[in-house]
């Protein structure tokens, strides 16, 4: 199997335990549930350690954005750094474009770190002895790309968020918003395949949030990294992904994309991420609509225009005043489907179990 | 279900820790208080029970020492080059140019105020006429500290990098803090001999731990995403520890180099006596052998002076992020060359200078005419600290309290009548519910009667393992005992006790006036303002000199030293005393005001126990420091473990020593545990 069809990141059964003598503990707790993972993660709690991720098992395809969401303590920055391999996996596999990180030697860490990985963190980790262009070139530095060339470099991502002018200040002269800049400057000036962002905005004001948010999802269409972002907040994770995984207490309960995590949570807790949620401005006229049955309609003078990937929100704002089936249109003009306007507003209801 | 059918255990379950501990001591010091009398062994160690343990341990060491005297001498060799050539550049220089080098480095450093600093500090020093001698003593220090830079700093990354030795270092650098100074010499003197070389050595070793700790410590404390964000860059081992993690604990690290050069010079200042080196510390030693107090304190101040510079200067180091013009310190620099220039051939000799003389005259003649006024008044002080507070601690209430101090004989009726009443106290005590506080008491009232000095062994050992328990649990109780086990054999027993009681003295005092100052100052600003100054001062000022001003008004003895212990030991209670009561957090003084508290009830209710722990750690640093102080008041007077250690110095006797210094090791570790160990408690109680 060639490395361009493989997907971005494999993870298998990746487990994280904290403690002492962790592997041996795992893999007995493995064996004697016969590979139950919720029945081994109780078993090394009651040995007093801590499994923080079980079990993990997802793929990232190349190019997606990929949001892993959860409260604090769920184990979502401990499974990034396992990606990224910052710790080392207690168990399990991951692949990235199908190499094997966890058995990866240091020399070849380096190197993929050097070529690949990008890293942007919660609290910035920006070196307080640097300028912002040190800091930001320091990836080159270590390579031993010579002064001008990495300044030059710097330079263009400097730019690229925004921060021209600000280039010689240091770390501690910045505020918040304009350090993540700097973070994300940094993660970026090497060029990476794979980009990880550990709650990058999550210690901004909401201003400033959702303004690097906004920057971020630019800089991202221009770019065609693969990238795994960790967020507690599920409205950030509805506006930034492809898809999402949802964890708790280190387990994924749930992934899929926005519209479905919205619309069909697989439990409780997930539901209670999607309560606070205006599901309107996230699913889509297509999870709600019968599809298939609107073959003889005709558009008419009237027709609303509703289309398949329209918010429920602005399917709802056209057909608002009509009491019938509503045809809906995909991009090529053909109709494939209908809905009711009661079901659009059914499905905007938060439904108070 | 059978343990709770019986009664002990039922009983043990109802009392604290500390109360089962305090209960125990109390019935072996009365089986002891009982029996002394017929079985002369409870109450003093037999000699024949001691093994001679520092014999062996002198045998043994010199025997080591031997066989790496070849390889030390060598060493020596080499270590006298920069020696001698740091001597001869200092020694040679014409004394415009340091003056002026001085002046320019402390403007680089810190701007007008260190410029000043360097230029009032250097001239005072040139017109003491110690000149030369202060050189000696700076050659020294400026060969030892980039030793001690470099060990610190190797130590301290290297525990960085290998996890597990992390432990063993951090347990060596809490030894080699404890050890008392004088003790690193004895055997260094075996090994290299008489000279400076010894001096070098021993301040090197004793100044690098520090730095490692701090390394250690800065590299710790670098934030884990910085780290990470130097992994994730793609850099090696080598070029994360040294491009991103060191620079990124600079501070801390200046912070080392700091106090790796204060205790550089103060180590170099102690070494004066094994003498040999011609230095500013030996002519301290000297004038106040010679009772010229005059020059003597003048020498001191010559040594306070060296000390503030080089601690003011490297402190503006780790904290000043504005830089000086360069431009004015080379022009400093200019204008010395072009002074020694002009005036070179009319340079007087910095020997000849005795601007300061008349001065020192003039101190001790002040000096001679105030003690002869007032000599009644203060040999009354003296005597009546002695005979009613040091000496009945010393050997207890029933030895003290003579016919020609106190008025009265003490007799064995009265010793009854205060047990009694002890008894009677305890006991009302433990009926309203605080057995502990009672049995305590009559621990107390115990202690008093006997005297520190004169305790039966049996019950040091119970009551510091009673006390290990409750601070750390079993192991340390049995580790403390093991310890204390070892001096009882070597038969250093008796001088750990006299070393104890003196200490102890001193920490109570000082716990006492610091922590009353320290309150003081928590309260009112305006005390604070002029306390603070006060203890940078004596944080600065070398240990040696403390000696000084206590003996110029009281001769040598024990008031003496233990004064001076008092003076050197009193400051961290002061400052961590003031920084515990003034650090609680906002809300919880707004809660207390809110619930219509007074300033003194928030103080008492809310300020004081949230401040427990941290003044726990200032009492923990009062108790290190004053066994630090101990053997340096050996030098005027003082008996036990410092005495014996400062002998062996004198004798080059490498068993008695080193099995005086490591008794003293000893209990200065035990000390430390307990109370951090309470410490440690205070906090997880207040969820610290």
């Amino acid at each position: 199997m060639s490395s361009d069809t493989a997907p971005a990141i494999t993870c298998r059964h990746v487990w994280q335990v904290f403690g002492p003598d962790s592997e041996p503990a795992l893999a007995q707790a493995l064996a004697q549930s016969g590979g139950d993972a919720a029945a081994a993660a109780v078993a090394l709690r009651d040995k007093g350690l801590i499994p923080a991720v079980q079990d993990a098992t997802f793929e990232v395809a190349e190019g997606e954005l990929f949001v892993i969401m959860g409260l604090s303590g769920s184990g979502k920055s401990t499974l990034v750094r396992c990606i990224s391999h910052l710790l080392d996996p207690t168990g399990g596999e991951i692949r990235i474009h199908g190499e094997d990180i966890v058995t990866a030697s240091k020399q070849r860490l380096i190197e993929l770190r050097r070529n690949k990985l990008g890293m942007v963190f919660q609290h910035f980790g920006l070196f307080p002895h640097m300028t912002v262009a040190q800091n930001v070139a320091y990836p080159l530095r270590v390579q031993g790309v010579k002064q001008a060339a990495r300044r030059a470099k710097a330079q263009t991502v400097i730019d690229l968020v925004g921060l021209s002018g600000r280039e010689d200040t240091y770390p501690r002269e910045l505020s918040g918003g304009q350090r993540q800049r700097v973070g994300i400057a940094r993660s970026l000036v090497a060029d990476c395949e794979v980009w990880f962002l550990d709650e990058p905005f999550s210690a901004l004001d909401p201003l400033i949030r959702r303004q690097l948010q906004d920057e971020f999802l630019q800089i991202r269409a221009n770019l065609n990294t693969t990238i795994v972002f960790i967020t507690h907040d599920i409205n950030e994770a509805l506006k930034l992904a492809d898809r999402i995984a949802i964890m708790r207490d280190g387990r994924i309960v749930q992934i899929g994309t926005p519209t479905e995590i919205v619309l069909n949570p697989v439990d409780d807790y997930v539901r209670e991420f999607a309560k606070d949620v205006a599901r309107g401005r996230h699913a889509r006229v297509a999870s709600v609509m019968h599809s298939g049955d609107g073959g003889g309609h005709v558009r008419g003078p009237d027709d609303p225009g509703l289309r398949r990937n329209m918010t429920l929100d602005a399917a709802l704002a056209k057909c608002m005043d009509l009491y019938e089936p509503v045809p809906v249109w995909d991009d090529s003009g053909m109709c494939v489907g209908t809905v009711h306007p009661a079901e659009l507003a059914a499905a905007l209801q938060v439904d108070e179990a | 279900m059978t343990t709770a059918a019986d009664p002990v255990s039922a009983a043990r379950a109802r009392l604290t820790p500390g109360a089962q501990a305090a209960l125990v001591t109390v019935l072996v010091g009365c089986v002891c208080l009982l029996l002394g009398p017929n079985l002369p062994w409870l109450t003093a160690w037999p000699a024949a029970w001691t093994a001679p343990a520092t014999q062996w341990v002198g045998v043994g060491a010199e025997w080591f020492l031997n066989a790496i005297k070849p390889a030390a001498r060598g060493f020596s060799e080499v270590l006298r080059f920069p020696m001698d050539w740091a001597n001869f550049v200092l020694g040679a220089t014409p004394w415009p140019l340091l003056v002026g080098g001085a002046t320019a480095l402390g403007w680089a450093i810190g701007g007008v105020r260190m410029a000043m600093l360097g230029f009032a500090g250097l001239s005072f020093v040139l017109a003491s006429g110690y000149w030369a001698q202060s050189m000696n003593t700076l050659a020294l220090v400026a060969v030892s500290v980039p030793l001690a830079l470099l060990l610190g700093g190797a130590i301290g990354i290297l525990a960085n990098e290998f996890t597990r030795i992390r432990g063993a270092v951090q347990a060596m650098l809490d030894v080699m803090q404890t050890v008392p100074t004088f003790a690193y010499l004895t055997p260094l003197l075996l090994l290299f001999g008489f000279g400076p070389v010894v001096g070098l050595i021993a301040s090197a070793i004793y100044a690098a731990p520090p730095m490692a700790r701090n390394v250690m410590l800065g590299l710790e404390r670098v934030d884990a995403e910085i780290k990470e964000a130097a992994v994730m860059s793609g850099g090696t081992r080598l070029q994360q520890l040294f491009q991103v993690e060191i620079p990124s604990a600079a501070s801390q690290i200046m912070v080392g180099v700091n106090q790796c050069l204060m205790a550089a010079l103060s180590m170099v200042i102690i070494a004066a006596v094994i003498g040999g080196f011609d230095d500013i510390g030996w002519e301290v030693l000297l004038t106040m052998r010679k009772a010229q107090f005059g020059q003597s304190l003048l020498a001191g101040l010559v040594i306070v002076a060296f000390a503030v510079i080089i601690d003011r200067m490297s402190a503006a180091l780790a904290l000043e992020r504005r830089r000086y013009d360069p431009r004015v310190a080379y022009s400093l620099i200019g204008l010395a060359v072009v002074f020694t220039v002009v005036f070179w051939s009319h340079l007087p000799d910095p020997a000849t200078f005795t601007l300061l003389d008349p001065l020192a005259a003039a101190v001790d003649h002040g000096l001679g005419a105030f003690t002869a006024d007032n000599g009644a008044r203060l040999d009354a002080i003296k005597n009546g600290a002695m005979f009613y507070g040091l000496l009945p601690l010393k050997i207890g209430l029933d030895d003290a309290v003579l016919d020609f101090t106190w008025g009265f004989q003490w007799t064995a009726a009265m010793s009854l009548a205060l047990y009694a009443l002890a008894l009677v106290a305890g006991l009302l005590l433990a009926l309203r519910e605080r057995l502990t506080g009672g049995l305590l008491l009559v621990i107390a009232v115990g202690m008093l009667e006997t005297g520190i000095a004169n305790l039966p062994w049996p019950f040091v050992l119970t009551a510091t393992a009673a006390l290990a328990w409750v601070a750390q649990g079993r192991g340390f109780a049995a580790i403390a005992t093991g310890l204390l086990l070892t001096i009882l054999l070597s038969g250093l027993f008796e001088r750990a006790l006299l070393s104890l009681y003196l200490s102890g003295a001193a920490v109570f005092a000082c716990a006492l006036v610091g922590g009353c100052i320290g309150l003081l100052c928590a309260v009112s600003p305006l005390a604070w303002r002029i306390m603070r100054p006060i203890c940078d001062m004596l944080q600065t000022i070398p240990l040696f000199v403390f000696l000084i001003p206590v003996l110029m008004f009281f001769q040598i003895g024990e008031f003496s030293a233990f004064l001076a212990i008092c003076l050197y030991a009193v400051v961290p209670m002061i400052r961590y005393t003031r920084h515990g009561l003034i650090s609680t957090p906002g809300e919880m003084i707004e809660a207390a005001t809110a619930s219509g508290a007074t300033t003194w009830q928030t103080m008492r209710d809310v300020r004081a126990p949230y401040a427990a722990p941290t003044i726990l750690l200032g009492l923990n640093q009062t108790i290190l420091y004053a066994f630090a102080m101990l053997v340096i008041a050996a030098l005027i007077g003082t008996t036990g473990l410092g005495q014996s250690i400062y002998l062996a110095l004198g004798q080059a006797d490498v068993g008695l020593g080193l099995s005086a210094g490591a008794s003293m090791a000893v209990l200065a570790l035990i000390a430390d545990r307990l109370v951090q160990g309470f410490a440690e408690e205070r906090r997880r109680a207040l969820g610290l």
